[in-house]
């Protein structure tokens, strides 16, 4: 069970990454606020019996479901579900290659090539707009699997998909990134 | 075949590292959320732990409540079976007792229809007489 220093600790330590992760989803900061406040107190309500290291994944789950009711109340849902379908494509990159540039990353973003003229703040408000550019199925599980660190179980039942979709969202969602990055001048 | 084994692992291998590379510049990012924000998020925070202990202070002030009422049921512990059980006892013994008392009132019921075709039957007048109306106004007579 944890005890209100364990859950404060808990929510300290994911609060900032789920407001980002909602305003990517929702691109509003006042509602994703909101969605982070309520998911929070809903957390607290009905989970806080629960062991600390359940917290993640519980959290994960309220913060989705809220994000989704938000869509619901705004009466977008159409919207929601085009931008969460699962048809888009990554397999129309012709002659990028994907592997030459994923080996890239062993190298250092700022110190090679185009990139020695970016500042650190344009690297990285570069890499937020990529991110926040994903398709929203593709970037929640990119940010499930490898921001929040769940394993692909979890990010599964988070998103209530299957295994196999996260790896395949995770995948394009690199693939897309690295591209995207690539083309930026983000790369060795 | 193990060839591509050996690419796929290589390859999952480098999308975790870069994308780790990725999440790592955004948790940077993150952390440079502006002053307002952060405060909102630590108020929210704040009152949401605030929530927890107030619902965890109001559990204990239940429990002993419930434990005076059954003496056997241990302190602290959430609603058990053991008390809905005891909840619903007395009604269950209200339902059988009143089951039984249906059944003695009917027991005697019987008995006395019983006895009095006993005494019908025992006595010397034939039972037909009480439905000849000539005896009854013989009755009716004597009476007077």
């Amino acid at each position: 069970m944890a005890n209100d220093k364990e859950l404060s600790d808990f929510l300290k330590s994911a609060e900032k990454r789920a407001f980002k992760r909602t305003a990517y989803a929702v691109r509003d900061e006042d509602a994703a606020l909101d969605i982070v406040q309520d998911s929070m107190i809903r957390l607290a309500e009905k989970y806080a019996d629960r062991p600390v290291a359940e917290l993640p994944l519980i959290f994960g789950r309220i913060l989705s479901n809220a994000t989704m009711d938000w869509f619901r109340r705004q009466k977008v849902r159409q919207a929601a579900v085009q931008n969460f379908s699962d048809l888009e494509s990554g397999a129309e990159d012709g002659d990028f290659d994907l592997l030459e540039a994923l080996e890239s990353v062993d190298g250092s973003w700022a110190s090679q090539g185009p990139s020695e003229r970016l500042s650190r703040e344009q690297t990285l408000a570069i890499i937020d707009a990529e991110v926040s550019a994903l398709p929203a199925r593709q970037r929640e599980a990119f940010l499930l699997r490898y921001w929040e660190e769940l394993d692909t179980a979890e990010t599964a039942l988070v998103m209530g998909c299957s295994e196999g979709s996260v790896k395949t969202h995770c995948s394009r969602a690199v693939h897309a990134l690295a591209k995207a990055l690539a083309a930026k001048g983000l790369k060795p | 075949m193990n060839g591509t084994r050996v690419y796929r692992v290589d390859l999952d291998a480098l999308q975790a590292r870069f994308a780790l590379r990725v999440t790592s510049r955004l948790s940077e990012q993150t952390e440079k959320l502006p002053h307002d924000l952060s405060e909102r998020l630590r108020v929210a925070r704040e009152q949401a732990v605030a929530r927890a202990r107030q619902l965890r202070l109001a559990q204990p002030a239940t429990a002993p409540a419930l434990q005076v009422s059954q003496g056997s049921i241990a302190l602290g512990q959430p609603v058990s079976g053991w008390l809905r059980v005891a909840s619903v006892l007395p009604l269950l013994l209200l339902v059988l007792g009143l089951m039984l008392i249906q059944h003695l009132h009917n027991q005697a019921e019987i008995h006395a229809a019983a006895e009095v075709d006993a005494a019908l039957l025992a006595d010397d007048l034939p039972p037909e007489a009480y439905s000849d109306p000539g005896f009854v106004v013989f009755l009716k007579q004597h009476e007077q």
